[in-house]
C-alpha cells in the first residue's frame, strides 16, 4: 500500500505550500487570513504567536482537521484536498496535538494499532509491535509497550502520539505546543529526536511561543499575529528583539483605539503609577505554589499584592499558570504550599463560599463550565453563590422569587443585559449577555477584591468595551481587582501595575509605562531582560 | 437518487428534526405513550387480537368508572414515590436504581408496626417514620460509598437490590410471619392501616399522602435554597463548586430524599391497600415486585418533574389495572404481559426525541463510514488494476 501513495520529489523544491488559506469559524471569528506558507523537505520550521494568532487553526488545515473557507494547499504534484486527518496522513502528514489522542487504558501499541485503519486484531498487534521495535531502535524514540499509557509519564504519552504518527511513515510532522508539558530533560530529548528526523529526511513545523526553544533548534521562523503571516525569516538572521516584535506587534495605542479605550477614558500610566502603595495590600499572596492538573508545578512559588484601588494585571501566553492561580486564590484548587491572606485571614484551601464572604467576587475564565449552569434560567444564574444571602432566602430556606426576579431585572437594567426576561434560559442569551450576567452578579456582591479572569475573551466589542469600563469604575470606587487575561493590549491599558507570568513565575512586576512592546514579547517568552541585553 | 430529490428530502427531514427537537417535554412524554401503544397494537395483532377491542377494554378497565379510576389510582400511588426516587437523584446528577431495595425495605419496616400497639392516628405516623427510615438507611451505604470510595451508584444499588430483596423475604418467612398463615407476614392492626377512600375499591387515603410528597419534591428542588442546591450540582458540578455549593452533600441529600421517598412507597402498600395488609412472603414479595423499576419509567414518562410523575404514574396505574381487565376480556383475551411489551414500548419511545437530537452526529458519522467504504473500494480496484 505504501508504494500507492504518491510522493513529492524529495531535495529540491518544496513539500507543500498554502496559497491564500482563510479560515472563518461559523461564529464568524477570522482565524486565519489570507495565510503563505512554504514547507520544504528536510527542514525545522518554527511557528510563533500568541494565543489566538492562528497557528494551531493553520496546522489543523495542513493535517485535514479542518477545511479552510479559502485558499488551496499544493505539493509539487498539484492540489491536495484532505477530507479528513486520515487522508492527510496518507499523504505524509501527521499532528501531534496539544490535548493527547491516547485511550488511557490501552497499551502503545494498541494505541498505535488503532490509529491505522486495519482490523484490531492479535495478529495485527504483534506485527505493529514488531513495527514499533524497528521503529524505536531507528528513532531512538524508546516507551514500554506494554504498560497501559495512563501510567505512563506525560513526556512518554507524548512519545507515543509521536510514535503512533511516524509509525505511518510522514514526511511532514506537525507538533503543537509539545514543550508545554515536558520536563526540561524531557525537552531535550524531544529536541534531539526532532534533529534526527530532520536527518531523515523529514520536515517539522513546531508550534510553540517559547522565543528560546524556537531559536535553538528551527532553521526557518514564521510568525503569526491576530491570524495574519507577519513574519518569515531565517532563524540565524532573527534576532529575539526582532521575533518578540513580530508577535506581540505595534503600537499599543492604536491597539488600543481598536477596542475604543481611548484616552479620555482611562488615566494616563503616570497618573496612575503615583498612587501609593505599601505595606500589605487587600489581598497578599506570599510564596503561591499549586500543581496543574497533570500534577506539574504549574504555579511556582508566586508573591504579590493587590491593593484598593488598583488593577493588578497578569499578562502572559495562557496555559503558563494564570488558570491555576486564579483558581488558587478563589477555592477551586488547593495549593501545596503559600499563604494568601485577606485580612489577616488565609484563604488558601479554603470552601469558594468562605472566600465570597471575605469580599471576594470571581469572574471565572470559562464562563459556560464554571460561571453559569447554561440550562437554568437567567434569575437562577443571577443567585448562584449568593443564593443562601438573606436577602433571596426566607423562612424554612424558602427562595423569594419575587425579591430574585426584582434583582435581576435590576442586573438587567444596570448591565444592560439583553434578554426577555428573569426566566429566559441562560443558554439563549449571546455571549456578550451572557458574560454581562456574570459580571453583574458578581460585582452585586459588593466585593472588596474581583478576580478577573479573560473577562472579555469572545466577546463583541460593545460588550468588551462596556465590561472593561466596569472594572475600570470599580477601581475608581476603591476596589482591588485581580485581572489575569491573554489579551495582552487589554492588560497594559487597564493594569496600574502588570505582572508577565511565564511558566508558573513573574518574569517581572512594574507599571505598564516601563514597558515597552518587545520586551512585553520576550518576557512572555520566557527570555529575561537580562538575557536578551 | 437526482439531486433536487436529494435535497428536498434533506429539506423534510431537517423539518422532521426541528420539529421533534423543539417538542414542549410533554408532548414528546404524549408521543412516546401513543408510539408505544401502537408497537402493542402492532404485536397483538400480529398474535391474531384484535388491538381495537383489547384498548378499549384497556382503557375501559382503567378508566371507564368510578371503581376502575379509583383501581387505578391504587396502581399508581407507590409508582409516584418511586418515581420521586429515580427523580429526585437525577436532579442531582445520579443515577439511582435503589428505589426497588429500598422499598423492600420500607414495606417490611411498616409491618413491624404489627409488633406493638398505638392508638390509631399515631400508629400510622409512627409506621411511615419506619418506612422512611428503613429506605432512607438502604440508600446510605451506597451514598457513602461513592462519596468515599466513588462507587458508581448504578452498581451499587443494583446490588443493593438483591441484597434488599432477600432480605426483606427471609425477614418475611422467618420473622415477621403470621403464625396462622405461613405464606404471608402478620397483618397490621386496624389502628395502623389507611381508611379506604373509595368504598368496594383498594384506593385508600395513601394516595394524598404520595401526591403530597411529590408536591413537597416539587418545593424543595425549586423553592428553596437546597433544591437549588441540588439542581445546579446536578445540571453542572463545576458551576456548582465555583457557586459554593457542595456537591457531596447535595449528592447525599437527594440519595437520602430518595430514600424516604422509596420507603414510604413500601409502606403504602402494607399500610394502605387492603385487604391483607400484609406483604406475601411466599409467593416472593408478589406485591411489590417491580414497583421500584416501574417508577423509573413513570419518571421518564414524568419528565422527573414531580407533576409530571403524577400525571404518568396515573397512566402506568391505568394501563395495570385495565391490563387485568384486557386479560379477561371474553372473546379477545390479551395476556397480561402485553401491558408490560407496552410499557417497555413506551420507554423506548421516550428515547426517541433524544436520539434525534443525535441525528446530525448520525448523519456525519454516516457520511464518513460512505466514505471510507468507498475509499476502500477504490483501493481494490486500483490493486485489481495493477
Amino acid at each position: 500500500m505504501r508504494e500507492e501513495k504518491q510522493r513529492p520529489p524529495a531535495g529540491n523544491g518544496y513539500f507543500l505550500r498554502a496559497e491564500g488559506i482563510t479560515k472563518v469559524y461559523s461564529d464568524g471569528t477570522v482565524a486565519v487570513k489570507d495565510a503563505q506558507l512554504e514547507i520544504h523537505p528536510r527542514e525545522i520550521l518554527g511557528m510563533l504567536g500568541e494565543n489566538g494568532a492562528g497557528k494551531t487553526t493553520l496546522t489543523k488545515i495542513l493535517s485535514g482537521l479542518l477545511p479552510p473557507t479559502k485558499g488551496r494547499v499544493i505539493s509539487p504534484r498539484g492540489p491536495v484536498k484532505f477530507a479528513s486527518p486520515r487522508e492527510a496522513l496518507d499523504f505524509g502528514i501527521g499532528m501531534v496535538h496539544q490535548h493527547f489522542a491516547l485511550v488511557g487504558t490501552f497499551t502503545a501499541a494498541e494505541n498505535v494499532a488503532l490509529s491505522h485503519e486495519r482490523p484490531f486484531t492479535r495478529i495485527q498487534l504483534a506485527r505493529t509491535k514488531k513495527r514499533l521495535e524497528r521503529l524505536m531502535e531507528e528513532s531512538g524514540l524508546r516507551v514500554p509497550l506494554d504498560v497501559p499509557v495512563e501510567k505512563l509519564a506525560v513526556g512518554e504519552q507524548q512519545r507515543v502520539e509521536v510514535l503512533k504518527v511516524l509509525s505511518r511513515e510522514v514526511d511532514l510532522l506537525i507538533l503543537d505546543e509539545p514543550t508545554s508539558v515536558l520536563t526540561p530533560l524531557e525537552v531535550d530529548e524531544l529536541f534531539a529526536l526532532l534533529s534526527r528526523l530532520k536527518d531523515a529526511e523529514k520536515s517539522i513545523i513546531l508550534i510553540t511561543h517559547k522565543l528560546k526553544e524556537v531559536q535553538s533548534i528551527t532553521d526557518r521562523i514564521v510568525v503569526l499575529r491576530h491570524g495574519e503571516m507577519v513574519g518569515d525569516v531565517r532563524t540565524v538572521d532573527a534576532t529575539t528583539e526582532q521575533l518578540a516584535h513580530l508577535m506581540v506587534g505595534e503600537a499599543l495605542e492604536e491597539e488600543a483605539d481598536a477596542v475604543e479605550l481611548s484616552d479620555e477614558e482611562l488615566p494616563t500610566h503616570k497618573e496612575r503609577g503615583e498612587a501609593r502603595r505599601s505595606g500589605e495590600g487587600l489581598l497578599h499572596v506570599v510564596d503561591l505554589t499549586a500543581k496543574g492538573n497533570t500534577g506539574e508545578i504549574a504555579v511556582d512559588g508566586v508573591s504579590f499584592d493587590v491593593y484598593a484601588r488598583e488593577i493588578f494585571g497578569i499578562a502572559g501566553v495562557e496555559g503558563n499558570g494564570q488558570t491555576e492561580l486564579v483558581e488558587s486564590l478563589t477555592g477551586l484548587r488547593v495549593p501545596i504550599k503559600g499563604t494568601a491572606t485577606i485580612e489577616g485571614f488565609n484563604i488558601l484551601g479554603k470552601d469558594p463560599r468562605e472566600i465570597y464572604r471575605l469580599g471576594v467576587a470571581h469572574i471565572p475564565e470559562d464562563r459556560w463550565e464554571l460561571g453559569l449552569v447554561l440550562p437554568f434560567t437567567l434569575a437562577e444564574n443571577a443567585i448562584l453563590g449568593v443564593h443562601r444571602w438573606e436577602e433571596f432566602r426566607g423562612p424554612l430556606s424558602f427562595l423569594r422569587w419575587r425579591k430574585i426576579n426584582q434583582h435581576v431585572r435590576q442586573l438587567m437594567d444596570r448591565f444592560e443585559i439583553q434578554a426577555t426576561g428573569p426566566s429566559a434560559p441562560a443558554k439563549s442569551l449571546s455571549g456578550g449577555n451572557q458574560q454581562k450576567l456574570i459580571v453583574g452578579r458578581e460585582l452585586a456582591k459588593d466585593p472588596a477584591i474581583i478576580v478577573a479572569a479573560q473577562p472579555t475573551r469572545g466577546l463583541d466589542i460593545g460588550a468588551a468595551h462596556y465590561i472593561r469600563q466596569t472594572l475600570l469604575e470599580m477601581r475608581d470606587n476603591g476596589r482591588a481587582i485581580l485581572l489575569v487575561s491573554a489579551d495582552l493590549d487589554e492588560v497594559l491599558a487597564l493594569s496600574d501595575r502588570v505582572a508577565i507570568m511565564y511558566e508558573g513565575k513573574f518574569m517581572t512586576v512594574c507599571s505598564p509605562a516601563d514597558l515597552d512592546r518587545e520586551t512585553v514579547g520576550m518576557l512572555m517568552g520566557g527570555v529575561t531582560a537580562k538575557e536578551a541585553a | 437518487m437526482s439531486g433536487t430529490k436529494g435535497a428536498s428530502q434533506s429539506r423534510f427531514l431537517r423539518g422532521v428534526h426541528r420539529t421533534l427537537t423543539g417538542l414542549h417535554p410533554a408532548l414528546e412524554s404524549l408521543l412516546a405513550g401513543v408510539v408505544g401503544l401502537l408497537i402493542g397494537a402492532i404485536l397483538m395483532y400480529i398474535w391474531g387480537f384484535d388491538p381495537w377491542k383489547a384498548y378499549l377494554a384497556l382503557f375501559k378497565g382503567a378508566y371507564g368508572g368510578s371503581y376502575e379510576f379509583s383501581s387505578s389510582l391504587a396502581r399508581g400511588t407507590p409508582l409516584i414515590l418511586t418515581a420521586l426516587t429515580f427523580s429526585i437523584c437525577l436532579r442531582a446528577g445520579m443515577f439511582n436504581i435503589g428505589a426497588e431495595g429500598q422499598m423492600y425495605m420500607g414495606g417490611i419496616a411498616s409491618v413491624c408496626v404489627a409488633l406493638f400497639v398505638l392508638p390509631p392516628g399515631l400508629h400510622q405516623i409512627v409506621g411511615l417514620i419506619f418506612a422512611a427510615f428503613a429506605g432512607a438507611v438502604w440508600s446510605l451505604v451506597p451514598a457513602f460509598l461513592k462519596l468515599t470510595r466513588g462507587v458508581h451508584e448504578v452498581i451499587s444499588t443494583i446490588m443493593f437490590n438483591w441484597i434488599a430483596r432477600w432480605l426483606a423475604l427471609y425477614i418475611a418467612i422467618f420473622l415477621l410471619v403470621d403464625p396462622r398463615r405461613a405464606e404471608k407476614t402478620l397483618s397490621i392492626p386496624v389502628s395502623a392501616r389507611f381508611p379506604v377512600l373509595v368504598r368496594g375499591t383498594d384506593l385508600s387515603y395513601t394516595i394524598f399522602l404520595s401526591i403530597a410528597f411529590a408536591l413537597v419534591i416539587y418545593f424543595i428542588l425549586w423553592h428553596t435554597t437546597v433544591g437549588y442546591e441540588v439542581r445546579a450540582a446536578g445540571l453542572n458540578p463545576t458551576a456548582a463548586r465555583y457557586g459554593g455549593i457542595k456537591n457531596k452533600r447535595t449528592m447525599f441529600l437527594s440519595f437520602v430524599l430518595g430514600g424516604v421517598a422509596a420507603g414510604l412507597a413500601g409502606a403504602t402498600i402494607v399500610m394502605g391497600l387492603p385487604p391483607t395488609y400484609a406483604i406475601y412472603g411466599g409467593g416472593a414479595l408478589p406485591q411489590l415486585t417491580n414497583l421500584g423499576f416501574d417508577g423509573m419509567a413513570v419518571a421518564m414518562v414524568g419528565r422527573n418533574h414531580p407533576i409530571g410523575i403524577i400525571v404518568a404514574a396515573l397512566f402506568f396505574g391505568g394501563l395495570n389495572a385495565g391490563g387485568r381487565v384486557m386479560q379477561f376480556y371474553g372473546s379477545n383475551p390479551v395476556p397480561l404481559e402485553m401491558v408490560r411489551v407496552v410499557m417497555g414500548a413506551i420507554v423506548l419511545a421516550m428515547s426517541i426525541p433524544e436520539l434525534i437530537r443525535l441525528f446530525p452526529m448520525l448523519k456525519k458519522q454516516g457520511t464518513e463510514f460512505i466514505e471510507l467504504l468507498r475509499r476502500i473500494g477504490r483501493r481494490k480496484d486500483r490493486r485489481q488494476s495493477a
